[in-house]
């Protein structure tokens, strides 16, 4: 079998020295695409997104899982669902969550006197919701943090992030006597 | 305001330990000083009926085999402790070395051969030739499904649980169990945070019936306060109506209790378990100088648990010494030097004090304290010799003692200062000199001391020196204060009421201009034009070798052991 070569000449046209063809071939192109992607309607081939814009809604073009700003849940009384078990603070790796726990005088025990994030610090990787035992801090807000002039308001207290917050059903402390029923779905090992 | 007219108790002389008879201590106020003591063996903590299983020289011993290997222990002792030896870490709840044996938990199943039943490990005393296995299969299975069992009722309820991080039951579901609920019925309630006394917090649901706390309370405050009610799976432990827990030592059921069903009121949600360091101290709470260990995080402290010291406190501690931590609140410490209510560099005020003390003939009082360290207490005493002072000696009130380990001297150092400072003057004697204006200038080693009113302005008129590590009346009224560590971040020893070395580990680094008493003391003999005394680290060094103690020894030789751990690398503690 033989393989087939092929020559490419390496000497230089005149037309490639001067390389202004060449240029105004470059700047020919750009200039399609500049006049394609901003004069037409439908924007063109362009994937970017107009962010901020009123008629974009920016919230259908995310992931579910998207990791947006935190927000806190609340329970079916409108308090904080937030148990002040201080996972998130341990594991998050910024260290950029600041809890003080207080006693709670109902039956829920134990509360967040103050629960801080400081935004600025956070490097997004969403181990806080991985860790909550009891479905308190999500990141499903599709938010991004926006930009704030001064750092001090890129500091989220309890009242800021509840009001992003909604209301969790989930079932604190397991899946409660139906387990059997919903069990399996929730945890392959239950089907061994 | 107290009247000045008439004399208030403050100025009444409390009463003082008594100092140890002259015969037998060294009065050596110079730099080679000593405050070797000899010791009193007569004093016992309270012990265990649970020996641990090192043979003793003279002994009885036998021979078991446990998992294939030999080991000879004390006879009489049980088959846990033997395991530990031959590094065995048998699961249990309910047995503690430090109480009797009620084997109610029977998670310490171990297999032993020619016994057809499994058998409690911490009841079974050892036989010659016993052969044992803690690891066979039966054993695994029976550990797992008693586990599952005690957790079938089980709240659950890591997240709002002080325990969480420290508790016996999560490290064995860990450990051992690892498998997912199977219970489908409604678990049973309980009463959930009950306050049951002056300290603690009960949530029956918790409690997994071990009755370690209410032996107890049966066997070391010898109150019996505790006590289980109903049968079956309503079991639960409880408080007789109107006799609520509120003994001195209440508090260690707090440790003892292997999960959180007994909590602390004063810890209660303060902070979680796995987020403190932990430093092994003394506590300086009275005279007894119990083996602790200070709780902390980030230069505060959050609480002060007991260390096992078979010569001292054995296993436990009591409430007040607990509660001791606060004094080293951040919000009062003392960080800077202060010359007449002025905030000034630590320089400037130790030149600005070794002037005033120096004039010729002048004449000069130093103040001894019961509360501090012997390095502190030693170098004062140089400082007395070199400039001719008088010297005084004061301790805090005294307070209540019993026969289980408080002492009614609240001082932990009293024999070490009294053999530091020598032949010296009491409290009583101290205030009435001091406000008849007998002296020019005064140094006061700590604030322990309660000025009256009259002493008060006695102190104003006077170069008044005072080394404090918090804000106090004494430091208030004192011309001059020096910022000294407090005994949280000092390196020294202590002497306690039975002749003891205690060894005080510095659990942070002072922030500030606060130093060692020793080392502020050394400086101002500087500044004064005096030999050189010698520093905190080398007295240090200079009374291990003469007790002899290698804790202390190894503390100012070696970086590393100053370091203190972290809590959620040890082991649980319950
Ligand atoms: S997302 Fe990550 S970095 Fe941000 S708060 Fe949560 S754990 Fe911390
Ligand atoms: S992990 Fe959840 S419940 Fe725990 S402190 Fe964080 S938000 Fe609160
Ligand atoms: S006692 Fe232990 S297992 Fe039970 S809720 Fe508390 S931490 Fe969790
Ligand atoms: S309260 Fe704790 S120590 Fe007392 S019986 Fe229950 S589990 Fe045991
Ligand atoms: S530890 Fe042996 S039965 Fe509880």
């Amino acid at each position: 079998m033989t393989i087939g070569v092929k020559k490419v000449s390496l000497h230089r046209t005149a037309r490639d020295q001067v390389f202004l063809p060449a240029i105004l071939e470059g700047l020919l192109t750009s200039a399609r695409h500049f006049f394609k992607n901003t004069m037409t309607k439908g924007m063109g081939d362009v994937d970017t997104i107009r962010y901020g814009e009123p008629d974009v809604d920016i919230k259908t073009y995310y992931p579910d899982r998207f990791r947006g700003v935190h927000r806190l849940m609340y329970r079916d009384d409108g308090s904080v669902r937030c148990v002040a078990c201080m996972c998130c603070s341990t594991v998050c790796p910024a260290k950029c969550i600041y809890i003080v726990a207080e006693d709670r005088q109902d039956n829920a025990e134990k509360g967040p006197a103050s629960f801080v994030i400081d935004e600025l610090k956070c490097v997004v990787c969403g181990l806080c919701v991985e860790a909550c035992p009891c479905d308190a801090i999500r990141m499903d807000t599709k938010q991004h943090m926006t930009p704030t002039e001064r750092r001090e308001d890129a500091v989220l207290g309890k009242v800021e992030l509840m009001s992003r917050g909604g209301p969790s059903v989930a079932t604190q402390g397991g899946l409660g006597p139906e387990f059997r029923a919903v069990a399996p779905q929730a945890d392959p090992r239950f089907g061994q | 305001m107290a009247n000045s007219d008439t004399p208030s108790s403050a100025t009444l002389p409390p009463r003082l330990p008594d100092p140890p008879p002259p015969a037998s201590r060294t009065v050596a106020p110079s730099a080679t000083g000593s405050v070797r003591i000899p010791e009193v063996s007569a004093a016992k903590p309270p012990m265990a009926p649970n020996l641990p299983a090192e043979p003793v020289e003279g002994q009885p011993t036998v021979r078991v085999v446990i998992d294939g290997t030999e080991v000879v222990v004390r006879k009489g002792t049980n088959v846990l402790e033997a395991a530990k030896l031959a590094g065995k870490d048998i699961c249990h709840f309910c047995y503690h070395p430090g109480l009797s044996i009620a084997a109610s938990c029977r998670q310490c199943l171990v297999e032993i051969e020619k016994n057809p039943k499994l058998q409690p490990s911490c009841q079974q005393t050892v036989a010659e030739g016993m052969v044992v296995h803690t690891e066979s299969p039966t054993v695994l299975e029976a550990r797992r499904a008693l586990l599952e069992f005690t957790l079938k009722n089980h709240p659950i309820d890591c997240p709002i649980c002080d325990k969480a991080g420290e508790c016996t039951l999560q490290r064995h579901y860990m450990d051992h169990d690892h498998q997912l609920t199977r219970v489908d019925v409604p678990k049973i309630r309980k009463p959930k945070h009950k306050d049951i006394g002056r300290e603690i917090v009960l949530d029956a649901e918790r409690c997994i019936l071990c009755s370690r706390c209410v032996r107890f309370c049966e066997e070391i405050p010898k109150t019996g306060e505790l006590g289980m009610q109903f049968r079956g799976e309503n079991e639960s432990l409880d408080v007789a109506e109107g006799h609520p827990l509120d003994n001195a030592y209440s508090m260690n059921v707090v440790d003892i209790c292997p999960v959180g069903a007994l909590t602390a009121k004063d810890f209660r949600f303060a902070i979680r378990a796995w987020e403190l360091r932990s430093t092994h101290t003394t506590c300086t709470g009275c005279a007894t100088g119990c083996a602790v260990e200070l709780h902390h995080r980030h230069e505060q402290a959050y609480r002060i648990v007991p260390r096992f010291d078979a010569t001292t406190n054995g296993h436990w501690m009591c409430d007040e010494g607990r509660h001791t931590y606060k004094e080293l609140e951040p919000s009062r410490r003392v960080r800077r030097a202060r010359v007449d209510g002025e905030e000034v560099l630590l320089g400037h005020a130790v030149a600005m004090a070794a002037r005033r003390l120096r004039g010729r003939g002048r004449k000069v009082a130093v103040v001894f304290s019961a509360a501090a360290s012997n390095e502190a207490n030693l170098a004062l005493a140089d400082l007395a010799s070199l400039i001719g002072a008088e010297r005084y000696i004061v301790g805090r009130p005294a307070g209540k003692g019993d026969d289980v380990l408080r002492d009614a001297d609240k001082n932990p150092n009293a024999r070490g200062a009294a053999a530091a400072a020598g032949a010296a003057k009491h409290e009583g004697e101290l205030a009435l000199e001091l406000a008849g204006r007998a002296y020019e200038a005064v140094v006061f080693l700590d604030g322990t001391f309660e000025a009256s009113d009259v002493v008060g302005s006695a102190l104003c008129a006077i170069t008044s020196v005072c080394l404090a590590d918090r804000a106090g009346p004494l430091s208030d009224a004192c011309t001059i204060v020096l910022p000294a560590s407090s005994w949280a971040e000092t390196t020294g020893s202590l002497i306690n009421r039975h002749g003891r070395l205690r060894v005080l580990r510095p659990a942070w680094r002072a922030e500030g201009d606060r130093r060692e008493r020793a080392d502020l003391i050394r400086e101002l003999v500087l500044a004064m034009g005096e030999r050189d005394i010698g520093s905190a680290r080398e007295r240090s060094r200079a009374i291990a070798e003469q007790h002899g103690s290698s804790e202390l020894a190894a503390l100012v030789s070696d970086a590393k052991a100053t370091r203190p751990t972290l809590l959620r690398f040890s082991h649980s503690r319950g």
